[in-house]
């Protein structure tokens, strides 16, 4: 392939790679311990389940993947995901709560 | 003291139910495909949008492949992986994934 060629292909891929990539907010998990009280009523105690319609045990959180968490909080935010209690407290977390309390359920080291 | 000793059988039976349910060998044959992506034992996903399944609670993993089988949760990875599987199937993979070590319940 001829280089003159290449080049603008190379930007144009890289300029695409940038604006894709997921603009996910820098978490921190100790604020994220402040904004998980409301949290804590269900996936903070062991085994503790949902009631009507459908029940089931509370997904654990402790070490779980913190993209996945804020994917997770953005999608019940956004209605994508539906779950009436989820989808409540979603609506009231900022892009930067999301990822405080994805911080802190991720990184183990902290709380407890 | 009889009522006692049914009682506490029932409720070890109901306690055990999904090993009753549940095929531990079948669910780790199964769960091959999602190491794939979640990782060994379901605790190295590839990308950090992607769950750790190990150690979960059973029927919350239950519930989920229900969920995207279903159509009630959509994923454009996860939705066509369920879609083939029974309930059989979900049972045996989640009964495997939730034995593994892994995630925990934090607060």
């Amino acid at each position: 392939m001829n280089p003159n060629r290449v080049t603008p292909l190379l930007c144009t891929w890289m300029l695409f790679a940038v604006l894709s990539a997921p603009a996910w907010a820098e978490g921190d998990a100790a604020a994220g311990k402040q904004k998980t009280w409301t949290c804590e009523g269900c996936h903070g105690i062991p085994d503790y389940r949902t009631a009507y319609p459908d029940v089931y045990s509370v997904p654990k959180l402790g070490g779980q993947s913190a993209g996945y968490i804020v994917k997770a909080l953005q999608d019940y935010k956004a209605g994508s995901r539906k779950n009436t209690t989820m989808g409540a407290i979603a609506a009231r977390l900022s892009e930067q709560d999301m990822a405080d309390i994805a911080a802190y359920y991720a990184d183990s080291s902290v709380g407890k | 003291m009889n009522k006692l000793i049914v009682s506490g059988a029932l409720s070890m039976l109901a306690a055990s139910a999904p090993l009753l349910a549940a095929d531990y060998e079948a669910g780790k044959e199964k769960a091959a495909a999602c190491s794939a992506c979640h990782g060994a034992d379901g605790n190295k996903p590839i990308t950090p949008d992607i769950p750790r399944l190990g150690g979960q609670h059973y029927d919350y993993l239950e519930h989920s492949l229900k969920a995207y089988r279903s159509g009630a949760r959509d994923n454009a990875m996860m939705s066509p992986m369920a879609k083939p599987l029974t309930d059989k199937e979900i049972k045996d993979v989640a009964w495997y994934f939730s034995r593994q070590p892994g995630l925990v319940t934090k607060y």
